[in-house]
């Protein structure tokens, strides 16, 4: 099988500022870049994801999810290691990036296709796709001031949707519209996935996993704890929960007596 | 270097949409939108012309042309220097998000720039017929100069972006910078009417060779001083190329500070 993203021994530092110095005078006044401490958020993690499977990253909240994902975008980048990625990657995170408020939907939909490098040509082609995705044919040439959040969403998300990249990116976001447009979402995304597109779901909810992937990696305060079969994973993980949730119960009940 | 420069050549659609965008934002709103990009300037124009040689009673030949002509690339400078500061820290939804090549900001502002110096020069040849002051062939230097000049703020917009992502406090010390250039630059007199130690100091100002050539051009009809032209240009490529090695290095880290 081919590997489209391979990631290797990477580690991310980030710094954590007790009071982060943002302005010159305070730089100058003190002569110091100011205290911070260094923590990992990821931390010598390796795997590989193949091509047309559907990958799911769980973990609890500060586990290093979402660095992961950003590295994997390249907004951020790892101080340590390496990480290969082969094709086009959109990801479902940045819903609505430079959209413009006085600019009418159209232009917007123009505007935020342009940011994935498409030529004039592909994005216009795309454009009647995706206003009927985003239901909001008779709004779309008004300015997106005017619209709801909810109608905000939804043009944003249908934008992102038919980006027709190699590799999805989805980070927990399949709250956006009614219940009618979730399902459409959600057939979309097992439409790319029929089309072999490789996608890679960011959740800390086990059921999402067991539904759609077939591969599972667990992350744990930046570090990688098991991969494989999701039903294996699902089971080691819930483990892992219940005996953290007893833990903390048993200190609690240490407080109240002392 | 080569596989970059294919990179941002593979963005040329987003470069031309945010550059778009960038005209179109910028009035909008307002009643009469676009045309502010033209009427701005004229309004600028009238007011010189009424209160120079009424109201400060200054003797210089059509006073108004002569600040004029060297007004609209100092606008440019300008624009540049304090419109380039907030360009990564405004578009930080997007940055933090997206990937796409970070150049495309800072191109497209400068391209947006030029445009809106190609426009006000539009209300300039009119009003040289009005003021009555010959057109002659050596105008045609224009478009080199243009250029050029965008060389040298495409290279302020990669420094000013970028270091102002890491301290926020550029931001103002710019515009309080800015007053203390405006009376070193020869825009409200001539370089020939100040003594020759001040004038080898001025130089080292990258904008003033160019409001020296704007004049030379278009106001005193005289041709193009190729010496002063090569040291500008080279002096703004120096520029450039210092702003764009700053950029680059500072950009991995723009989503983590952001």
């Amino acid at each position: 099988m081919n590997t489209i993203i391979k990631v290797e021994n990477v580690s991310k530092k980030f710094r954590l500022y007790y009071d982060r110095p943002l302005t010159l005078k305070e730089r100058l006044v003190r002569g110091s870049k100011g205290s911070y401490k260094e923590f990992y958020a990821i931390k010598e993690v390796s795997f590989n994801i193949y091509k047309g499977s559907t990958v799911g990253l769980i973990g609890e909240n500060g586990s290093g999810k979402s660095t992961m994902l950003k590295m994997i975008n390249r907004t951020m980048f790892p101080d340590i290691g390496k990480i290969i990625v082969k094709g086009k990657v959109a990801s479902l995170i940045e819903l609505g990036a430079g959209f413009h408020p006085e600019l009418s939907g159209r232009e917007n939909i123009y505007n935020n296709a342009s940011i994935f490098g498409f030529t004039k040509e592909e994005i216009e082609a795309k454009i009647p796709n995706i206003i009927r995705f985003s239901e909001l044919q008779e709004f779309i040439d008004n300015p997106i001031r005017t619209y709801s959040s909810g109608m905000y969403a939804r043009l944003a998300f249908s934008v992102a949707i038919h980006v027709e990249a190699d590799i999805l990116l989805v980070d927990e976001i399949l709250g956006v519209g009614d219940m009618n447009f979730q399902a459409k979402c959600a057939n979309k995304i097992y439409e790319m996935r029929k089309q072999g597109a490789t996608i890679l779901i960011v959740t800390h909810d086990m059921g999402t996993i067991d539904q759609l992937c077939d591969y599972a990696i667990w992350l744990d305060h930046g570090r990688k704890m098991a991969e494989g079969a999701p039903k294996e994973i699902q089971l080691k993980y819930t483990e892992y929960m219940m005996k953290k949730q007893e833990e903390q119960k048993n200190q609690e009940e240490q407080k109240i007596q002392e | 270097m080569i596989e970059r420069i294919n990179e941002i050549r593979h963005f040329k659609e987003m470069i031309k949409s945010w550059t778009k965008k960038e005209l179109r934002t910028r009035y909008k709103g307002s009643f009469l939108g676009f045309l502010w990009t033209f009427v701005n300037p004229l309004l600028q124009l009238i007011v010189y012309s009424l209160i120079f040689p009424f109201i400060m009673k200054v003797t210089q030949e059509n006073y108004a042309m002569f600040l004029f002509v060297a007004l609209i690339p100092w606008n440019f400078f300008t624009t540049a220097l304090q419109g380039g500061c907030g360009l990564m820290v405004y578009n930080s939804s997007m940055v933090t998000k997206v990937y796409f090549p970070r150049e495309v900001l800072p191109i497209s502002y400068t391209l947006s720039g030029i445009m809106n110096m190609i426009f006000s020069y539009m209300i300039v040849f009119p009003m040289l017929i009005l003021f009555r002051i010959p057109f002659t062939w050596n105008m045609l230097w224009l478009p080199v100069l243009i250029l050029t000049e965008g060389i040298l703020c495409l290279g302020v917009i990669l420094l000013v972006s970028s270091v102002n992502v890491y301290f926020r406090d550029l931001e103002y010390l710019i515009s309080v910078g800015l007053m203390a250039l405006y009376f070193m630059t020869p825009i409200m007199y001539d370089m020939s009417g100040i003594p020759e130690s001040l004038q080898k100091v001025l130089i080292f100002n990258p904008i003033t060779g160019f409001i020296i050539m704007f004049r030379d051009i278009m106001y005193y009809g005289k041709g193009l001083n190729f010496e002063l032209y090569g040291f500008t240009l080279c002096y703004s490529t120096f520029l450039c190329i210092i702003g764009y090695v700053v950029f680059i290095k500072l950009q991995r880290r723009f989503t983590e500070i952001l």
